[in-house]
């Protein structure tokens, strides 16, 4: 039986009058990698620092390893590893110092892990805090994180900051810790941030989740952008037609429109007249966001659009 | 190892040792200034001084006993500037503990740590208790020192006395900061309400023997450290029961909340 790592029923989060959170409902098993997307302000943070005991509920159930964070509390704390999305971080203390203060509030543990980590991603113990680029903070952020082998990995927006060698980089670590056994739990606000790695994933949206799905089901309901460019005047209508081919729309010669799932019809088409250009896009995940904002909120209208995707 | 026993203590004062150290030398330096100039005033010049001043404002500022050098390190170290330098110092720390780092984001790495909340809280206002006492014992050495050197007539109980005293008004004002911090999550509210007090208690122990309103000497906690003179009589054990009473029932309110409480990391 797969043990569930973390689990949301109806959880309801108010800021005073504001709902941040309307009735999240998750369930992530042991060994996932699940990634939690949306855009800034839709719930994500907000989720991830009721996991941590940081805001209590207002309204349903949170359990990490099966029980509460509030009643779970420091032991339940000590299974977690978290990176924050803002990382703050004062003092003049270095890099390394404020490392080895991590590891003792976890008892010592993880300090022999610090020195190693941190040559993998390249960062100077010796530097204060103070002075470390926005980057360099967020390798202090991942070293404290996985430092201790922790069974429950809670990433908010883990790749900010890092550039692409170094994102590479903590992408492995993270399927490291999948391999290991540990369960990741990262958000993001970019799709393509999380895209490699992650089985499943939930999307948020203005304190809902609007969609979960795994993330090639996601990528295809995408869809990608296609701009045709024909020698000839083509009629529109014979592509509105097809199937998977949506939005389109000729200016002069050049026809564009959205494509969800094989290309194959399209290019068929498009083969009868004589193509002089052409471009296909992966459409990025805010796109995706958009097409949620566009829909009316109820169920059936998501039921439509993950029933087109396939 | 300290480290493991109390790593948020240990983490706290590491940070602060700099200025821990500064504000120790600054303390000290200031303290023996003032003391220091006894010598050249013990021979009834101060005394001369102050009668010509009006009488409200000799009682207010506590003048009236300024001949004896007891009176003396009162009216300059002990009932001013030593008081001033350590409330300054224990309000902007102790509301900096709690919500100026919860408000800056600081404080969200040690409470998702596997150390209780409460646990934070209390090693965070026992790490404050710890620098007033250092600050404190740094003064307390300079005064005797000078006390022997200059050869004053304060005894060495009486200048524990007067440390008991400072020490118990000051952890309590800085206590206020740190609990209204950890109550509301505000670094503002905190500093506010703390010196506002600590302002209150100061202005009511200067007015109430001027006034002739002895409920704002009964009410003040810095009437409850000075009223009986403890660099003359020695210790007072009902000025500083009462002044042990702030640091702890506010120390108690700010844990009981901020355990429950949502944190704004």
């Amino acid at each position: 039986m797969t043990e569930v790592v973390i689990r949301t029923e109806g959880l309801v989060k108010d800021y005073g009058s504001v709902r941040a959170l309307n009735g999240v409902d998750l369930q992530i098993e042991r060994g996932e990698i699940f990634g939690f997307l949306g855009p800034n302000g839709a719930g994500k943070s907000t989720t991830i620092r009721v996991l941590l005991d940081l805001l209590r509920p207002t309204a349903g159930r949170a359990e990490v390893f099966g029980v509460a964070p509030a009643e779970g509390g420091a032991e339940l704390r000590r299974r977690i590893g978290y990176l924050p999305g803002e990382l703050a971080m004062r003092g003049r203390q270095t890099a390394g110092g404020l490392l080895e203060h991590l590891a003792n509030l976890r008892g010592g543990f993880g300090s022999e892990r610090i020195v190693p980590l941190a040559e993998r991603f390249g960062l100077d113990l010796d530097r204060p805090i103070r002075g470390l680029s926005k980057g360099n903070k967020q390798k202090v952020g991942v070293v404290q994180a996985f430092m201790h082998a922790p069974e429950l990995l809670i990433l908010d927006e883990p790749s900010s900051g890092l550039d692409p060698l170094l994102q590479r980089e903590f992408l492995d670590l993270v399927l490291e810790a999948r391999d290991r056994g540990a369960t990741v739990f990262m958000s993001s606000h970019v799709l393509s941030e999380i895209e490699d790695v992650a089985g499943r994933v939930a999307i948020i949206r203005a304190g809902e989740i609007v969609d979960l799905d795994d993330v090639r089901t996601l990528r295809h309901r995408a869809g990608q952008s296609v701009e045709l460019e024909f020698a000839d005047q083509v009629d529109v209508e014979t592509f509105r037609r097809l199937p998977g081919v949506y939005d389109a729309a000729v200016d002069g010669t050049t026809l564009t429109c959205l494509l969800r799932g094989e290309p194959d019809v399209l290019l068929k088409a498009a083969a009868n007249h004589r193509v002089i250009r052409w471009a296909a896009q992966d459409r990025e995940l805010e796109d995706l966001f958009l097409d949620f904002y566009r829909m009316p909120v109820n169920d059936q209208a998501v039921e439509e659009v993950a029933a087109d995707g396939r | 190892m300290a480290a493991s026993t109390l790593p948020v203590l240990t983490g706290v004062v590491r940070d602060q040792r700099r200025s821990l150290v500064l504000w120790s030398l600054a303390l000290a330096a200031v303290s023996a200034m003032y003391i220091s100039f006894w010598p050249s005033l013990g021979d009834g010049a101060m005394e001369e001084a102050i009668s010509s001043l009006p009488e409200e404002m000799v009682i207010a500022m506590g003048y009236d006993r300024i001949g004896t050098a007891a009176g003396y390190m009162t009216s300059t170290v002990y009932g001013l500037l030593a008081p001033i330098l350590l409330l300054v110092f224990a309000i902007s720390v102790g509301s900096r503990l709690v919500a100026g780092e919860e408000e800056d984001g600081s404080l969200e790495l040690e409470l998702t740590s596997p150390v209780g909340r409460g646990r934070v809280f209390a090693e965070r206002l026992l790490a404050l208790w710890l620098d007033v006492l250092l600050l404190v014992a740094a003064l307390t050495a300079v005064s005797y020192l000078l006390v022997m050197a200059f050869d004053m007539e304060v005894g060495f109980t009486s200048v524990l006395a007067g440390a008991a005293g400072l020490y118990l008004l000051v952890i309590g004002m800085g206590t206020v900061a740190l609990a209204v911090g950890a109550i509301t999550g505000r670094r503002a509210a905190a500093l506010g309400v703390a010196a506002a007090l600590a302002v209150l208690a100061f202005i009511f122990d200067a007015i109430g023997p001027v006034a002739d309103m002895g409920w704002m000497t009964a009410v003040s906690p810095f009437s409850w450290y000075l009223e009986n003179d403890p660099l003359t009589n020695g210790f007072d054990v009902r000025g500083l029961l009462l002044l042990a009473i702030i640091p702890l029932v506010f120390g108690a309110a700010g844990l009981v909340r901020f355990d429950r409480r949502d944190l704004m990391v």
